[in-house]
C-alpha cells in the first residue's frame, strides 16, 4: 500500500461528485422547489468544480494518462499557484461547497459525495503530495545526420554487424590499427542457420 | 460480400446476440414494470400519491435487480476455466464468449451505476411526494408521518432510505476507484474499493426488506376508484352529484343530461376498505442465487490455496525479471492460464495475477512464473527471495529451499491464451513481459506439439531492450532446433523486434538463431499480414487467429503500434484499407473478422 497516490481517486471522486451536484441543481430549479436558489448555486458550484479538477495532476512514479483537451484548462489552474497546487487548499475549498448543498433534497448526496473527496484529499495532503501540471515535453525531431553514429571505417564488403562490433572493440583497445588489405575478422564458414 | 458477412457472424455473431438477449431482458423487465405501476389496479392509490416517480423508480429497481444478479457470473473464475478446459462447452464459438467475460461484467456495473442514478432520482421525488401527498384516507399507505414532513427526515430515518444513502455512497467509491486511468495507475485503488461490493450487497438485502410501498390485496372487495354506497365517511355528497362529478372529470366536454347517463353507468361499489400489504422482496430471490455460487467459490479457492508451495528455484533475468520454479501437489494448469500469488511476509493483503511459463506435465511436475519487477509488492518480493548481493550476476540458481518465505497461489484461472493451441495457424504478438503466456504455449510445443490442432505458429515479440530476449533466448533455440530436426522448420516462426534503434543490436553469440531473426525497429504489419496470407492460402477464416499480449509499459506509449495499428487495421472499412488481394482472399475481411483479443497483465 506504499506507493499509492490518493489525489488521483480525489480527483475523479471530485469531478463525479461535481456532476452529481450540478444534476441535482437542475432539478432543484427546474422543479421549482422551495429554496430553489439552492439548486441555482449548486450548479454553479458544480461548474467551477469540474472546471478545477478537469486537468489530471502529474503522478510521481510513472507517465499520466492525460484526459481529453486537458492542456486549456491546466494553464488556467497553474495560474493559481500554489492554491491549486496545495491539496490542503483543496480540501477545505471542496468541504466549503459541499456545506450550502446539504439544505436541499436534491444536492444532498452532492454534499456526501463531495465531503468523501475532500476527506480523500486531505489524506493526500497529509502524504505530502501535490498537484503537478501536465506540460507536453516539446518533441525533438532528430536529424538525419545525426542518427548515423558509426559510419563504416572500411571499405565494402564488409563481415555482419556482429564482426564489426568486435572489430570497434578491439580497436579500441589497440589505437593505430593499420588499414591493410582486407582480412576476414572471423572465418567464413558454410553455416545453416 | 456475402462471405464476409458469414466470417462477420462466425466471429461477432455469438457475441452480438447475447448483447441482444440481455439488453432486450434489461428493456422487457423495465417496462413490464413501469406498466404494472403505471395501470395496475393494485397500486392505483400509491399512483395517485406518488405519480410518475413511483413508476420510474420500480422500473428501474427491476433492472437493477437483473443486473446485480448477473454481474457476479462472469468473476466466478474458477467456474469459467471450468468451463474453459472441460468438453462440455464444445465449439471454440461459444469459448470465445467466455473471453468477453470482463466487458460483460463492466457493461453490467456501467448499467447498474445509470440505473441507480434514476432510482435515487426517482425516489427523491417519491419522498417529496410523500410527504406532500399525504393521504388521509389510507394512513397506511403513507411512509411519511404526517404532512408536510421534512423529506430529508424520511430519508435517513427508514431503512431504505438510509441503507439507501450508505449504498449510493459505496457505489460513488467503487465507481470512482474503477475508471481506467485508476486501474492502470493505482490498481490497489481499485481492488480494495472493490472489495466493498459485499458490504453493498447486505444492504441492498436490507434495504428491499423495508416495506414502504405497499400493494392492495382485495381488489375484489374494493376495486379502485369504487363508491360507497351507505355514504362514506370520506364523501360527504350525495352519490348522484358525485357520479356526475365523475363524469365531467372523464368527459370534459360535457353531457347535456348528465341525469340520464348516470342512471345507466356501471357504477363500483365498495364492499369494504382497502386492505394494503409490503411487496414481497423479490431482490432475496435475484441476488441469493449468484451470491452464494460466488461465496462458493470463494470458499473453495481459499480451501484450494490453504497450501503453500515449495520454490525449487529462483532465477533472475536481465532487465529486472525474476524467474520462480516451484512445484504443488494436485496442482494441473493449461497453457497459457494464469496463477495469483499471496506471499504474507510480503503483505498480508495483496496478491498479484502472473501467467504461468511454465506448466506442470505428467513426467515434470514442476511450473513456474516469470515476474518483472516494477511495483513495491515485486521489489520486497525479490529481496526476500534473491538477497541483494547477488542480484548482480546473471544466473544463479538457489538450492536451500528452507530460506524461502511462504508463498499461497490460487488458481489457475483461465484466459483467452489457452485457444492458440486450437487454431490451425495462430499468431502471437508479444510486448516486453507480455511474452509469458506465449512462453507456456512454447514450452508445451517443446514437450510434445503433436495432440494439438496447432500447424503454424508466428510468434512476435517487441522489447525495448537487448537484453530482455535474453529470458527466453534458450527456449526459443532449443525449440527452432528441435523442429528443425523433426523436419518442421515452419511450424514456429519467430520474428524479434528491438524497438530502441541504439544500443547493441545482437543477443548473444550463442543464439545464432534468434540474431538472424532480429529486427531493428517496429514491426510492419501491412507486410506481415500479407506474407501471412500468402504462405496460409486456402485455410478459412476459422482456422487463424490472432493473440495480442502486452506489457503494462506499453498502455501509455501512443506510439506502440501493437493495439493502435491493429485497431485501426480492424476498424476500417474494407474500402479503405489498401489490402492486398491475397490478405483480402483469405481472411474475408470483413472490419471485424480477424479474431481480436487484448490482455494486460499487471505486474507488481
Amino acid at each position: 500500500m506504499g506507493q499509492i497516490e490518493w489525489a488521483m481517486w480525489a480527483n475523479e471522486q471530485a469531478l463525479a461528485s461535481g456532476l452529481i451536484l450540478i444534476t441535482g441543481g437542475i432539478v432543484a430549479t427546474a422543479g421549482q422547489f422551495t429554496q430553489w436558489y439552492f439548486g441555482a448555486y449548486s450548479i454553479a458550484a458544480g461548474v467551477f468544480i469540474c472546471l478545477l479538477e478537469y486537468p489530471r495532476g502529474k503522478r510521481k512514479k510513472g507517465s499520466t494518462m492525460e484526459r481529453c483537451g486537458q492542456k486549456y484548462m491546466t494553464k488556467v489552474v497553474k495560474l493559481f499557484g500554489p492554491f491549486s497546487r496545495n491539496y490542503y487548499v483543496r480540501a477545505i475549498l471542496h468541504l466549503g461547497l459541499s456545506v450550502p448543498a446539504g439544505f436541499l433534497l436534491a444536492t444532498i448526496l452532492g454534499t456526501a459525495c463531495l465531503a468523501i473527496s475532500s476527506g480523500i484529499y486531505l489524506l493526500a495532503a497529509t502524504r505530502g503530495e501535490q498537484w503537478t501540471p501536465i506540460e507536453s515535453k516539446p518533441k525533438e525531431r532528430p536529424q538525419v545526420g545525426a542518427t548515423i553514429k558509426q559510419p563504416p571505417s572500411n571499405p565494402p564488403p564488409r563481415p555482419p554487424a556482429e564482426a564489426r562490433k568486435k572489430l570497434s572493440e578491439e580497436e579500441e583497445v589497440a589505437t593505430g590499427v593499420s588499414s591493410g588489405p582486407q582480412e576476414n575478422p572471423i572465418p567464413v564458414t558454410d553455416e545453416v542457420v | 460480400m456475402a462471405v464476409s458477412w458469414r466470417s462477420w457472424l462466425a466471429n461477432e455473431g455469438v457475441k452480438h446476440l447475447c448483447l441482444l438477449i440481455w439488453l432486450s431482458l434489461n428493456v422487457l423487465f423495465f417496462w413490464k414494470t413501469f406498466l404494472l405501476y403505471n395501470q395496475g389496479p393494485e397500486y392505483h392509490y400509491l399512483h395517485q400519491m406518488l405519480g410518475l416517480g413511483l413508476c420510474l423508480s420500480r422500473a428501474s429497481a427491476s433492472v437493477l435487480n437483473l443486473n446485480c444478479s448477473l454481474i457476479l457470473l462472469p468473476m466466478c473464475r474458477t467456474l469459467l476455466a471450468y468451463l474453459r478446459g472441460s468438453q462440455k462447452v464444445p465449439s471454440r464459438r461459444t469459448r470465445r464468449l467466455l473471453d468477453k467475460s470482463r466487458t460483460f461484467h463492466i457493461t453490467c456495473g456501467v448499467t447498474i451505476c445509470i440505473f441507480s442514478g434514476v432510482h435515487v432520482a426517482a425516489h427523491l421525488v417519491n419522498a417529496l411526494n410523500f410527504s406532500v401527498n399525504y393521504n388521509d384516507e389510507f394512513v397506511e399507505l403513507n411512509a411519511a408521518r404526517y404532512r408536510n414532513e421534512d423529506p430529508r427526515k424520511l430519508l435517513f430515518t427508514t431503512v431504505p432510505g438510509l441503507t439507501g444513502v450508505c449504498m449510493v455512497l459505496v457505489l460513488f467509491l467503487m465507481i470512482t476507484a474503477s475508471t481506467y486511468a485508476i486501474r492502470v495507475s493505482n490498481y490497489d485503488i481499485f481492488w480494495y474499493t472493490h472489495n466493498l461490493f459485499f458490504v453493498f450487497y447486505m444492504l441492498l438485502m436490507l434495504h428491499v426488506s423495508g416495506g414502504l410501498l405497499k400493494y392492495q390485496t382485495n381488489l375484489d372487495t374494493h376495486p379502485p376508484g369504487c363508491v360507497y354506497l351507505n355514504g362514506s365517511r370520506y364523501r360527504h355528497i350525495h352519490l348522484s352529484e358525485y357520479l356526475s362529478e365523475q363524469f365531467r372529470e372523464s368527459f370534459p366536454g360535457g353531457f347535456s343530461k348528465p341525469d340520464e347517463l348516470t342512471r345507466n353507468t356501471f357504477v363500483k361499489i365498495c364492499m369494504e376498505e382497502p386492505r394494503f400489504q409490503a411487496n414481497f422482496p423479490q431482490t432475496w430471490l435475484w441476488i441469493s442465487g449468484p451470491l452464494c455460487l460466488y461465496c462458493a467459490e470463494r470458499l473453495y479457492r481459499c480451501i484450494r490455496s490453504n497450501k503453500p508451495v515449495t520454490i525449487i528455484s529462483v532465477i533472475s533475468h536481465p532487465s529486472d525479471v525474476m524467474e520462480i520454479r516451484m512445484v504443488k501437489e494436485n496442482f494441473k494448469a493449461r497453457p497459457g492460464q494464469y496463477i495469483i500469488l499471496h506471499c504474507p511476509s510480503v503483505s498480508a493483503l495483496e496478491n498479484h495475477p502472473f501467467t504461468l511459463t511454465m506448466c506442470p506435465t505428467e513426467t515434470k511436475a514442476t511450473f513456474g512464473v516469470h515476474l518483472k519487477i516494477v511495483g513495491d509488492w515485486t521489489e520486497r518480493f525479490r529481496d526476500l527471495l534473491l538477497p541483494p548481493s547477488s542480484q548482480d550476476s546473471e544466473i544463479l540458481p538457489f538450492i536451500q529451499s528452507r530460506n524461502y518465505p511462504k508463498l499461497y497461489i490460487d488458481g489457475p484461472f483461465g484466459s483467452p491464451f489457452e485457444e492458440s493451441l486450437n487454431y490451425e495457424v495462430s499468431l502471437c504478438v508479444a510486448g516486453g513481459i507480455g511474452v509469458t503466456p506465449f512462453a507456456s504455449i512454447l514450452n508445451t510445443l517443446l514437450d510434445d506439439w503433436k495432440p494439438y490442432k496447432l500447424r503454424r505458429l508466428y510468434f512476435i515479440w517487441v522489447c525495448r531492450d537487448i537484453q530482455s530476449f535474453r529470458w527466453f533466448a534458450d527456449l526459443l533455440c532449443v525449440l527452432h532446433n528441435k523442429f528443425w530436426q523433426e523436419n518442421r522448420p515452419d511450424y514456429v516462426n519467430i520474428q524479434l523486434y528491438l524497438s530502441q534503434t541504439d544500443g547493441i543490436q545482437i543477443i548473444g553469440e550463442k543464439y545464432q538463431a534468434l540474431n538472424s531473426r532480429l529486427f531493428i525497429g517496429r514491426p510492419r504489419w501491412k507486410l506481415l499480414f500479407d506474407e501471412i496470407a500468402k504462405c496460409n492460402r486456402g485455410k478459412s477464416i476459422s482456422d487463424l487467429r490472432i493473440f495480442i499480449s502486452r506489457s503494462p509499459e506499453l498502455l501509455f506509449v501512443n506510439l506502440s503500434p501493437l493495439p493502435c495499428l491493429l485497431h485501426k487495421f480492424l476498424l476500417l472499412g474494407p474500402p479503405r484499407i489498401p489490402l492486398s488481394p491475397q490478405l483480402r482472399d483469405i481472411t474475408n475481411l470483413h472490419e471485424n473478422s480477424w479474431c481480436f483479443l487484448l490482455w494486460t497483465q499487471f505486474n507488481f
